[in-house]
């Protein structure tokens, strides 16, 4: 069960590139970073700074600037980058538009495919809302009982 | 591979990745979300992920940086910086 655009919902979030597409608080529309931290109601993104863009830090020595900003999962739409060997293989399999019809059941996510074998999955934040170890379990009883 | 295991392999090289840039915290959460997803799934952690991470303080160890590596007779005895020690036979 490689990172697809199907399993990411039930995967690991840390470590992705993501932006944020659509917020209730604008001035959290069009973050991009890196996903650094998961909690049940929040996403921490680590948005990277070049010197020029943040004048008024006055500790800018050259290097680039991290920032985490901690977007609350309710009331977001987060576009997640998938870049590995499956996101290829469907890439070459048919063109977006193809990929999209078929898939059943695809209400809250939809796949973009663009080159390179970068695959960016659109999410609904309130599909995510979860403990970070709870999301991977299938739901229901628990599969020994 | 489901996707907890994978889950798992994630967070190792995450937190190896975090341990060596110096976030250690960071690198912390990632152990102990790892551990969870572990015992949630019931699966054992995989080797070299016991072998690096602290027991008592779940940071991930890298040796000569914040953990201490010794040979005894016949085993090999991981010092954390928080004090705590780990130990693993080895083959002669």
């Amino acid at each position: 069960m490689a990172l697809t655009p199907e399993t990411l919902v039930r995967h690991e979030l840390n470590g992705l590139p993501v932006r944020v597409v659509e917020s209730d608080d604008s001035s959290r529309e069009g973050l991009s970073g890196r996903v650094v931290l998961e909690t049940t109601n929040t996403l921490s993104v680590e948005v990277r700074e070049s010197p020029e863009a943040t004048r008024d830090a006055e500790s800018s020595h050259g290097h680039d600037e991290f920032r985490v900003v901690t977007v609350p999962k309710s009331g977001s739409t987060f576009e997640f980058a998938i870049t590995d060997e499956a996101a290829g293989d469907e890439k070459s399999l048919g063109t977006t538009s193809e990929l999209a019809d078929t898939q059943p059941g695809f209400d809250t996510t939809d796949t973009d495919c663009a080159g390179d074998g970068v695959a960016y999955v659109t999410v609904d934040g309130s599909r995510l809302l979860s403990r970070p170890a709870r999301r991977t379990e299938t739901t229901g009883d628990s599969p020994w009982q | 591979m489901t996707v907890a295991e994978e889950r798992i392999e994630r967070l190792h090289d995450l937190a190896r990745a975090a341990a060596s840039d110096g976030e250690d915290d960071r690198a912390r959460e990632y152990v102990r979300l790892a551990r969870r997803i572990a015992e949630r799934n019931r699966l054992s952690l995989p080797r070299p992920f016991t072998r690096f991470t602290c027991d008592a303080c779940d940071a991930y160890l890298r040796p000569g940086v914040n953990a201490r590596v010794r040979l005894r007779r016949g085993h090999v005895v991981i010092t954390c910086d928080c004090g705590h020690q780990k130990r693993y036979p080895y083959d002669r």
